[in-house]
């Protein structure tokens, strides 16, 4: 009994922040202080006459659009490398690319905010871009890598076997078995670049995110406003997630099919 | 079949990974349409050597031959052989139409062909219910005949099976050992087959290859392989035997004499390259013993130590009176009696069923 009190006490500490901002965003008066005032969709219509705003989503999803496509060539590129290398070599490309994951968000920022100003590259979207990349990636490689090590090798073998071509054999086996995962991991990385923040604050330069638009927002006054555009990119992220997942469940034909029963290796 | 063509020929293949030599002094000529068998236990190398066919491995030295043509160089996808793989290797994001059309659609056949084939290989192996079903969505044992259709369709020269009924429970094994030779004699491939199961190999082949320890230590007809093993190793791997230490006392015109160890003699019939005093092992099969014997039988006597009855067959352990144990298999029938527990009896056997092997 303790124990569900406990679950629940968490799970309220948690949510609780969420369904006051969802239902402040709402709310008909610019008070965000409870009693409730009654319902409205004020806050919303004035988000959508405000440009600054517009140009700051349409930014954060150009920026989220561009780090998923590189983050899937190069997460491409690297499951295959993935899927040809040995143990060894998978512990490399996990070791190498896995650690940024531990680093802090300040250090990678400054680091890289360092390598800009050393290379005399100047501060736009795309240094934004990299930025996210450089965070993506080992996000993408340690969603990929459970499932990739479920795909059997053999496939590849048994195609060439059949008279495939190395060509024909990764655009009709390994391509269609691997894109699921490819494919739900470049949308977590659009996610996570949508609302990064502290890394894109040392690189943007003058350029403005959305999540860099709230926060200049807040540090002028707590308007109802926010609780709209937040409401609004929690429900646009829960919807990027869900549509991850449900890809991901698609791999009931990909490659986790291919080894359903775990035998022993070739001798 | 007369003068049978060789569709495969390895001539002093070896094959070398890194320090470990998988493979070494391999001649072996394939025959068009039988069922060869690669025999032998896990690591002999009967696993690499199918690969070597398929054109997954390259050869360290030595050529391999396909149809009279040297294959070295030649990728896997242009070599006139298709495998089955030990876990099938099915495509998943396929169905199983889609998968035995593989072959022939990487090929650029047109629709009509390949619609054609693929239809009257998924007759030839009873699946015409499951074109549209999708591998997750069919058993073990139709994965199997999906296997074997993806890769018959192609019309290979020779059809390489590696292990292929492992993966499957003893009933669904011995009801595709039946099918399989079927499906041979349907399509006219030659099988390579490679196994560790002496059953399936004895079932299926045509001829054996055994194997041990990147070696080929005898190619045989299986029949003659499990009367006449010509080594310690063939003798023990096929079936079961009873082994003796023995010297070699005599040999003349009739055969070998060899006393065992324990001073039992067993007179064999071959005479060839024996000599006095060679030391040798004695291999009898517990079915080459009886308890029943004419006059030209050879005999000794025992004490029944241990009765195993399994349907038709038992097993006794008869215990010599030179202390060594033996295991006597006999068939069961009404108006025998057969000695129980304890019992004194004489044990025959005849110079035929002696082999005679050289010691390890």
């Amino acid at each position: 009994m303790l124990l569900r009190i406990i679950v629940w006490a968490i799970l309220a500490f948690l949510l609780a922040p969420l369904l006051i901002i969802v239902l402040f965003s709402f709310h008909a008066s610019p008070s965000l202080s409870f009693p409730f005032a009654g319902f409205s969709l004020r806050w919303y219509e004035e988000l959508f006459g405000n440009a600054q705003l517009a140009s700051a989503v349409i930014k954060s999803l150009t920026i989220a659009l561009l780090t998923a496509l590189v983050t899937l060539l190069l997460g491409a590129t690297a499951s295959l490398a993935w899927l040809r290398f040995g143990r060894a070599g998978r512990g490399m490309i996990e070791a190498l690319t896995v650690t940024p994951i531990a680093l802090p968000g300040l250090f990678v920022g400054v680091s890289l905010l360092v390598l800009f100003a050393q290379s005399g590259t100047q501060l736009s979207t795309a240094t934004i871009v990299i930025a996210h990349v450089v965070i993506a990636i080992p996000i993408l490689i340690v969603a990929m890598k459970a499932r990739l090590a479920l795909f059997d090798p053999s496939l590849e073998e048994a195609a060439r076997d059949l008279g495939a071509s190395q060509m024909q054999t990764f655009a009709r086996v390994t391509l269609p078995l691997i894109a699921p995962t490819l494919i739900a991991s470049s949308i977590l990385a659009f996610a996570v670049s949508f609302d990064e923040f502290v890394v894109t604050s040392f690189v943007a330069g003058t350029e403005t995110t959305l999540p860099m638009y709230i926060w200049s927002m807040m540090r002028r006054t707590v308007t109802p406003l926010v609780n709209a555009i937040s409401t609004l990119a929690l429900f646009f992220s829960i919807a990027i997630l869900v549509a991850s997942w449900l890809i991901g469940q698609a791999r009931r034909r990909s490659a986790i099919a291919g080894r359903l029963e775990q035998l022993e290796p070739l001798p | 079949m007369t003068n049978p063509k060789t569709i495969i020929d390895i001539r002093d293949g070896k094959k070398v990974f890194g320090s470990f030599t998988a493979l070494t002094d391999i001649n072996l000529s394939i025959r068009q349409g039988e069922i060869l068998t690669l025999l032998g236990p896990s690591g002999c190398g009967k696993t690499t050597l199918m690969r070597l066919i398929a054109g997954f491995e390259t050869l360290t030295s030595g050529t391999i031959s396909i149809d009279g043509n040297d294959c070295a160089g030649t990728p896997p996808e242009r070599r006139p052989v298709n495998m089955v793989f030990q876990r099938y290797a099915l495509f998943p994001h396929l169905d199983v139409f889609e998968n035995v059309a593989f072959g022939l659609k990487v090929k650029g056949l047109p629709r009509s062909e390949v619609k054609e084939r693929v239809n009257r290989m998924l007759n030839i192996v009873q699946l015409d219910n499951f074109a549209n079903r999708y591998i997750d969505e069919i058993s073990g044992g139709q994965s199997q005949r999906v296997a074997l259709a993806r890769a018959l369709v192609n019309g290979p020269k020779v059809l390489l099976l590696d292990e292929p009924l492992a993966a499957l429970d003893l009933k669904i094994r011995q009801h595709m050992l039946a099918e399989m030779k079927r499906i041979h004699a349907e399509t006219g491939a030659t099988f390579v087959y490679v196994t560790h199961d002496q059953d399936e190999a004895m079932i299926l082949s045509d001829r054996v290859v055994l194997m041990e320890k990147g070696r080929i230590v005898q190619i045989d007809r299986p029949e003659d392989m499990y009367a006449r093993p010509k080594s310690l190793f063939a003798a023990k791997f096929l079936g079961e035997t009873n082994l003796f230490d023995a010297t070699v006392s005599a040999v003349n015109g009739i055969g070998t004499t060899a006393v065992t160890t324990a001073g039992t003699p067993f007179l064999g019939a071959e005479t060839e390259d024996r000599h006095v005093s060679e030391r040798i092992i004695v291999s009898i099969r517990p079915e080459s013993l009886s308890f029943q014997g004419g006059e030209a039988a050879q005999s000794a006597e025992g004490t029944v130590e241990d009765v195993v009855f399994i349907g038709s067959r038992s097993f006794y352990t008869v215990r010599l009176d030179d202390q060594s144990p033996v295991r006597i298999q006999v068939q069961r029938n009404g108006h025998l009696a057969l000695p129980s527990v304890g019992d004194r009896t004489r044990i025959y056997w005849d110079s035929a069923n002696v082999i005679m092997l050289p010691h390890a």
